[in-house]
This record gives structure tokens, sequence and C-alpha cells, in this order.
């Protein structure tokens, strides 16, 4: 175990200033400009597309502002360049990418092959793709010349690391039902694919299968016992497999992948697994995993944590329901049915240095056992480190039938703003308009070689007593996910300090930085303070 | 089985006539027999019951009676052995008649029934059901009716519609036809006392109990759910010396010092919702094995059918009736509490009550009418599916599975051994009234 701090479990934890303990929190605000930003987008289709409709950002011109990519499902997916000025509403302009194909179900934006420039999977129904960053927001086509094997099965997950020593990603990615199967598709799930990196070529090798694959919603490659070496939790969806559970891979280089088992510690846990979102909410150095399902979504933290330096076990105890985010039925209206929960994101949104938790709903289609009218949950952390839904409140408490989402700063300033794709109404974005709302820090990270945008990094910024830890990552929410800034509320901090822990385990030296800021933080450099437009 | 193997059963029945095991029999002109018809619903029906939501084990036995009764009636007018249940349920009042001196197609009816009948009970089901249901109606229709005269398919088709509609009306007065939040109350009252039932998760939505009121149900055979009372459990005490304290510790010993044939066991027969048939679709599967097995005739299928599920529903009512009289306390409350606040049970433990055990009052009641159907000491062999990788298990008689699936409540480490055995003997009680249905002539 490397470079693990042990935080105090006590409350009054946070770098969040006497008087507001006391205090309800902050109340985030949101106003919906979907329309006015020229967003004009709908994720559409009937059986096969009743899961996806995953959203992916990242910068492709170069200015900082996160562009975007929403699949379309029977639509072909639309790609929107960020056309906003910092501070200031929020502007979207579809522009052709290359990135516009039909039967895309999710996107997951990465830089495969370390030029600088962000390159994007898309899950599809049928055939992935991986679509290759030429610069200016121009995408093509590069399954043959990366030797991406994009099969024919219905993809729903994905998640991306680099091994120790790889010049070249290892891309995990997850199928779902036998599609061909119409009386009895139930136990009928398909395998998922390790794509590791071909021997002595900057591309993939043939397609490890993942035996056994219990159809997958997300898959997170993460560091959970920061041994440094990421492993792949795979969240399956229990109404298609027969004998299946939560999962997770031991991905070590140079071995083939092995499950963690019963006599490791790994729990038997079946959920409607849709989404994974982590963060170490309780300082210990260790992240919490947010699971999303149906009716009880699930919030795991390990069971116990040694205090000789040893690894801890994969076993993790279920603390949802202490913690206030079961988020099991809604909160509004009068419908008290089952929730159904998809995309996840912890990101803070008030930045009162307590990460707060996103979650799209959405019935799956026409299950009148579980609620119709399921609003999206935004639940805020409390400084006792439960949570408080204010979803209705901060106004992001829509009722379409969502399914992808997107917790990131859209207008660069400080703000998390919030964008959700609707599966056959009209996706939905809220600009973060908060008054109140504490200070921040957004950090890029950069280091030389393949890794270029350091996926499995750990970024530590200090906040009062305590350490807050976000690990780099390619995977989990549900079917989308972020490349770019990297965000942290910091309360009322005018500086603090930040260090990373680069993916090789090396930890730079803490640096002092002034709050309210964006920084670049290459490797071997100090942060460079950067300024949009 | 798994879902490849199962589906290839499946396909065999419809295609070929035949199951690896079990055996439907065809027809001279080599279509499908009624009581193959039937199976193939049947075996949707079971996946479905794992696959909607609402279909916990008290809601599957009832929409298995109904189904069955459904099966059972459609084929009363073509059959000159059998007498309808009319009046002899309660509230049974009366079924659609045959047109005298009419021909009909039997395997028509009971594809037509069950073709309707599927969306009544399980029309809440998600959209890979909505779909393999649409699927099933197409396919298997196409199967029966080719090489019908089409004057025969409409008047068979109607009928077999008429049945499962009148059925399902019937149904919907009984109390269990609307269940709401996955059958857990917004609001219910828990009784005060260390001996009472306490939640056992941290699931939110299971704090409070499963269909409190599902022992008010109507039942079908017995007068009520209060028909077939139990003696109670055990004065309820912590003293190592008492009964209690006994057989908590007996639950205790038994999941600490298990073996791999006890493991089996409570694996065998855990039948968890929504990870499973549930017990009431093992049973079924139990049902429709021997049936294949024993080449059983359309009217013997229909039969039994009917009286299985018949006595399923009516044992969860009986036993829901008691379970919320005694409220008790599971093991994993007590055993934590007054043993050892680290145990762990086997299996999840069910949210409701302990006393006395679900799964053998249903087993009691199906001891009682499959061995009054196919005689004691009935040989069989159970290879209901198995998604946690089971293996098949022998059986001499009825009796023996149905005291295995008691005992494997203990074995898991959810259920003492009074609820248990009170259990079985309510169910045999229970079981008692569905064999006194006249089905006969």
């Amino acid at each position: 175990m490397r470079h693990l701090l042990i935080g105090a479990l006590v409350a009054g934890w946070l770098c969040v200033p006497a008087a507001a303990q006391e205090s309800a929190p902050v109340i985030p605000k949101f106003a919906e400009e979907t329309k006015a930003a020229g967003l004009d987008h709908t994720f559409a289709g009937e059986w096969e597309f009743m899961v996806g409709g995953g959203a992916a950002t990242f910068d492709c011109d170069d200015d900082g502002f996160p562009d975007l990519l929403m699949s379309g499902g029977v639509n072909k997916a639309k790609f929107y360049r960020n056309a906003s000025l910092r501070g200031g509403a929020i502007k979207f302009s579809a522009q052709e990418s290359g990135l516009e194909l039909d039967m895309v179900s999710g996107a997951y934006p990465l830089d495969v092959d370390g030029d600088g420039k962000t390159d994007l999977v898309l899950l599809r129904v049928g055939e992935n793709v991986v679509m290759r960053g030429l610069g200016g927001c121009r995408f093509e086509r590069a399954n043959e010349a990366w030797g991406f094997a994009g099969g024919d099965l219905w993809w729903t997950s994905l998640a991306a690391t680099w091994e120790h020593g790889a010049d070249w990603p290892t891309i995990a990615v997850g199928s779902y039902i036998d599609r061909k199967e119409e009386i009895s598709p139930w136990g009928s799930c398909t395998d998922n694919w390790l794509l590791r990196p071909a021997a002595r070529e900057r591309k993939f090798a043939a397609p490890v299968v993942l035996k056994p694959s219990f159809c997958p919603l997300s898959m997170l490659f993460t560091d959970w016992n920061r041994s440094g070496t990421p492993s792949l939790r795979v969240s399956n969806d229990r109404e298609y497999y027969e004998g299946g559970q939560e999962q997770m891979w031991k991905v070590e280089p140079g071995k083939e992948p092995s499950l963690y088992s019963a006599a490791e510690g790994w729990r038997n846990l079946r959920i409607w697994g849709m989404g994974i979102a982590g963060y170490d909410l309780n300082f210990d150095g260790y992240p919490e995993y947010f699971l999303t399902s149906m009716a009880d979504n699930k919030l795991q933290s390990l069971a116990a944590t040694p205090e000789d330096g040893s690894q801890p076990k994969p076993t993790y105890a279920d603390i949802a329901f202490a913690k206030g985010v079961t988020a099991h039925r809604p909160y509004m209206g009068d419908d008290s049915k089952p929730s159904t929960a998809w995309h996840t994101e912890f990101q803070d949104v008030n930045n009162d240095g307590q990460v707060d938790l996103f979650v799209v709903k959405g019935n799956v289609w026409e299950m009148p056992d579980f609620a119709a009218k399921d609003p999206n949950n935004l639940l805020i952390q409390r400084a006792d480190g439960k949570f408080v839904e204010a979803g209705d409140k901060a106004g992001v408490a829509s009722i379409a039938q969502g399914r992808g989402g997107a917790a990131v700063d859209l207008n660069l300033d400080g703000l998390i703003d919030l964008l959700v794709v609707n599966r056959n109404e009209p996706s939905e974005l809220w600009r973060n308009i908060t008054a109140d709302a504490g200070r921040w820090l957004q950090l890029r990270l950069a280091q030389p070689g393949p890794n270029r945008d350091a996926v499995g990094a750990w970024i530590e910024v200090k906040c009062g007593e305590h350490v807050m830890r976000r690990e780099v990552t390619v995977g989990g929410g549900h079917a989308g996910g972020h490349a770019g800034w990297h965000h942290f509320g910091v309360a009322d901090l005018a500086a603090t300090e930040l260090r990373v822990i680069w993916p090789d385990g090396t930890a730079a030296a803490w640096q002092k930085v002034p709050t309210d800021a964006f920084y670049l933080v290459e490797r071997d450099k100090s942060p460079a303070a950067w300024t949009p437009n | 089985m798994d879902a490849f193997r199962r589906m290839a059963a499946m396909l065999a029945v419809v295609m070929f006539g035949w199951t690896a095991g079990p055996h439907p029999a065809s027809a001279d002109d080599g279509r499908l027999e009624p009581q193959a018809m039937l199976a193939n619903w049947y075996y949707l029906m079971n996946e479905l019951v794992r696959h909607t939501a609402t279909y916990s084990p008290p809601v599957a036995s009832r929409s298995f009676g109904y189904l069955g009764i459904t099966a059972f009636e459609a084929r009363v007018g073509g059959s000159d052995r059998l007498v309808s249940l009319v009046g002899q349920l309660n509230d049974f009042k009366s079924v659609p008649a045959r047109l005298p001196g009419a021909a009909y197609d039997e395997t028509i009816i009971i594809g037509a029934a069950m073709s309707d009948a599927v969306v009544y009970y399980f029309g809440n089901t998600g959209p890979t059901g909505q779909r393999a249901i649409k699927a099933a109606q197409r396919k298997w229709r196409q199967l029966a009716v080719d090489g019908v005269p089409e004057d025969v398919v409409e008047r068979s088709e109607a009928f077999g519609k008429a049945m499962a509609a009148a059925i399902h009306q019937w149904s919907l007065e009984d109390g269990g036809a609307e269940i709401l939040n996955m059958g857990f109350p917004e609001n219910w009252e828990l009784p005060k006392g260390d001996d009472k039932w306490v939640p056992t998760n941290p699931i939110r939505q299971q704090q409070l109990p499963l269909l409190p009121e599902w022992g008010t149900k109507r039942t079908f055979a017995i007068p009520s759910g209060e028909t077939c009372p139990t003696p109670g459990n055990p004065a309820f005490s912590t003293q190592p010396d008492s009964q209690f304290y006994k057989e908590a510790n007996e639950v205790y010993v038994a999941v600490n010092d298990t073996t791999p044939e006890r493991t089996a066991i409570a694996r065998f027969w855990s039948d968890d919702p929504m990870l499973s048939m549930t017990p009431p679709g093992h049973w079924v599967s139990i049902a429709l094995q021997v049936t294949d097995k024993a080449k059983l005739s359309v009217d013997d299928t229909v039969d039994l059918l009917a009286r299985i599920g018949i006595a399923m529903s009516d044992a969860f009512v009986g036993c829901w009736d008691a379970k919320f009289k005694y409220n008790l306390v599971r093991p994993i409350t007590y055993i934590r509490k007054n043993i050892d606040p680290k145990w762990e049970p086997l299996l999840n433990t069910p949210p409701f009550p302990e006393y006395p055990s679900g799964h053998s009052t249903v087993s009691g009641a199906m001891d009682a009418v499959m061995t009054a159907f196919f005689g004691e000491n009935y040989a069989f062999e159970d290879k209901t599916g198995s998604p946690d990788g089971r293996n098949p298990r022998h059986y001499t008689s009825f009796h023996e599975a149905a005291e295995e699936a008691g005992i494997s409540r203990l074995y898991g480490g959810i259920h003492f051994h009074s609820a248990i055995v009170d259990g079985l003997d309510q169910g045999r009680c229970i079981g008692e009234f569905t064999n006194a249905l006249k089905t006969r002539k």
C-alpha cells in the first residue's frame, strides 16, 4: 500500500467554517437553459435502447471549455461545440465532427494514442467504434488502424486504464443481452471483453473474454485498495443474469484477469446495477462506491481498513441507509413507487468542501411497478457526512425518463452544471447559479508519455484538517464520462495545498495555490494558473 | 438447467413434442398437444415470476392459483372425466360454457386462455417480459392454428379468451390484485418487544414487512386464512436453558458447522424472490417435470396444476395470517443480540416475521396435494432451474422433498425449528382442503 493517509473519522471533519457546520448546507440553485443553450437532442429507441443514453464531455478545440457528445440511439449521436463565455449563459453549437453515428448508446473520452488529442470510444448496439481525435473537433474511425475489435453485440459499458509499463491503454467493454433472444432472453448475457495492448505494437490485441459475464451497465477501473494497480469493478443488471453478482476483476500486468472471490472477502451482491460513482467520502484514503439500481441504491464502504498498513479485504458494507442516499423512491409528487436510477456522479455542487451526489432517474419503459414520475436526485452532503435531498429546491427535479448525464462546469465559472440525457424525450441542461457557493479549484493533469491525461492518478487537495481525494478514471457513471478539468470545492479557503500521485505511484510535492482558479498540473512542474478565453 | 437449456427444452416441446427429460405428447397428426402448450406457457410464466418486481412468493402463489383454475375450467367442457370447480371455491360462481355440439380445438383453447391470462397476471412485467410475451403469443399461436379450420380457430380462441377473462374478473375482488411498492407498505405499526420482528437489513424499502395484510386475502378452498392455525412459537426467552434459546442455538450451530450437503440443500431451496422463480414457482417446476415424465393426459395435467395452484395460494394466506399474529423475531436478530453479535446466516433473511416458515407451509401443502395425486413413495428427480449452479436432487417421495425444503431454512439460518415443523403441518392441513375438491365425475 502506498501513499495512504488514514483520515480521522470524526464529526466536523471538513473544511467547512465552524458556523456552517451548525447550519444547514447551502442549497444550490440551477437555471434550466436547454433551449437557450442551443441544445436540441433526443436519445431515442425501443427495446434495444431501454438502457444507455450516455453523454461525454471533453475539450476537442483546446479552449478549455468542455465540448459535448450525446448518444442518440436510433438517432445519430450529436456533437456540440461549447461556445460559452466564462461565467455567462451556456451556449452550444451543433456541428459535424465525424462522431455522428447511429445506434450509439454511450461514449467515453480518452486519449488512446497519447497524441494530446482526445479520442472517443462509442458504445453501440452493434459494433463499437473508436474515433481518433484529429484536432479542431474532427474525428475519424480508427478500429482498423488501432486493431480495435468492435464486435456485434449490445454494448453498454466501458472502463479504461493504462497498465504499468504499457504504452497503450487497456479497455474493458461490457455487453448486455443477446438481442436475438425473444422469448427467453434471461440468462443470455453476452461476453464482456478486455482489450489489452498488443505486444510490441501500439494497437490493441485480440480481445480477452471476461467470463463469466453478467450483463453489466457500468464498469470502472479503480484502485480500491490503493495497491497502485486498479481493479475492474463491474456492476451487473440482475434482471438478466443467472448465477451472477457484482464483480471485481484483478487485472495485473502480464496475467490473465481473475475475479476476487468469496475466500478473499468479496461478498455476493445482486442488484440491478446501472451506474458506478467513486469518491473517498470518509477521508480514509479508500474510495466509497455508489451503485445505482432500482428501489434502494447502494453506497459501499470498506468493512474494515487495517491499521497495520496491510491491504484491506474487498469486503464492503452498505452504508446507503445510514448516509441517507438510498434514494429508493421519489421524494416529491404523488408517485410513491420505487425509483429507477441510472447515471451518477460525486461532485461538489455548492463548493462547500463536501462532495455531493447527483443521480439521474427514469422509469425503464412503462414499468407500472416503478415510479413513472421519478425526479432526479441532488443529494447534498451535510457537515456530519449525511446527505439531504435538494433536487426539487435546486431546480433539477425533472421527471423525464432520465438515463445518462454529466456533472461538469460547462461555463468555467467554478460551479458544476448538470446535464441529463432522457430516453425518448429531449435532453435537459441546467446552469448552476448558486449565489452563495464556496470557493473552488479545477485541475487538469498532463504527463509525458502515452498516458498523457494521467488516468489512474490521485489528486489530493487539503481542506482544513482533511485531504480530499479524487481518482482520475475512465469509466463508471451510466454509459458516459468526462475528460478535462477535475473539480474541488474548498468552502471559504482563499488558498490551499494540492498534490498529485501520478499513475506510477510517484507523489509530487505539496503545492500551495490560491483558490477560485484553474491550474494545469504537469508532472515535475509547479501548477500553472490558467485563465479561460 | 441454464436459460439456454431451458429454452432449448421449451423449443423442443414446441417443435418436436418432446423434451430432454419430460415428454409432452403429440397428437397423431403431429400437432402440439394441449398439455405441451400449457407447459410452454407455464415455463414462460415461471420466468416472469422471477422477472416481475411484484412477484414475491405470496403473489406468485396467487397467480398460479388463478392460472391453474383457468386452464382447468378451459378444459372441463371438452372432457368426459372432469367436473367444474364452480361452487366449490370461495365466491367462484360461474364460468363461460362451450356451444353445444360445436367443434373446438383443445390446444387452441388452452393457448388462447393462457395467452390472455399471462397479460392479466403479468401485465406489469418489464419491457423484456412484455417483448417475450408478445413473441410467445405470436409464435405459439401459429403453431396451434396451422391446419385447423378457421371457424374452429375462431370459436376456440373466443372460448379460451372468455374463460381467462371470467377467471380474471373473479380474481379482482380477492384482496391481492393490486400490489404497490413491491408489497412493502408505506405505513405499518411494528409491534414492540424483544420477541417481535424488526427489520434485518439496511434496505430502506424493507424497513416494514412484506404484505402484512396478505393473511386476510380471500382464499380458494379453505374458508379463510385462519382455517389451519399453528400452535405458536415456543415461549420467548433469552435464558440458555429455554426452548427458544435452544432453537436459536440450533440455528447458530447449524450455520457455523454446516456441511457441503447442508449448504447445497439450503441453496437448492433458497428460491429468493427476483433472483429465482420463488418457492411457489419451484413447486410448479417440480409439478411440470413430474407431469412430463409421467406423460399425464391433458385432463390429469390441468387437474394437477389447478390443485397445486389452489393449495399453494391458500398456504401462503394461512401462513401470513399466522406470521402477523405472532410477529416473531428472526434468528439473525436474536442470535446477534444473545449469542454472537457478528453472526451471519447463510441465506438472505426475508423481510417479514419468522413464524411459521412460508417455504415450509407451501411445501407441506404441496406434499399433501402431490402425494394424493401421485401416491406415496413417488420417486422423482428435481432439475429445477439452477441459477446458482445447483445440481439436481433426487427424492423418494414428495414428503421427503417437502421435509428437505423445510429444514433447508434452518440450514440457511433464517428459521427456527418450530417454524418449520409447524409450517409443514399447517401446509398439510391446508392441502387437505384442496384434496377434498371434486374434479372428477
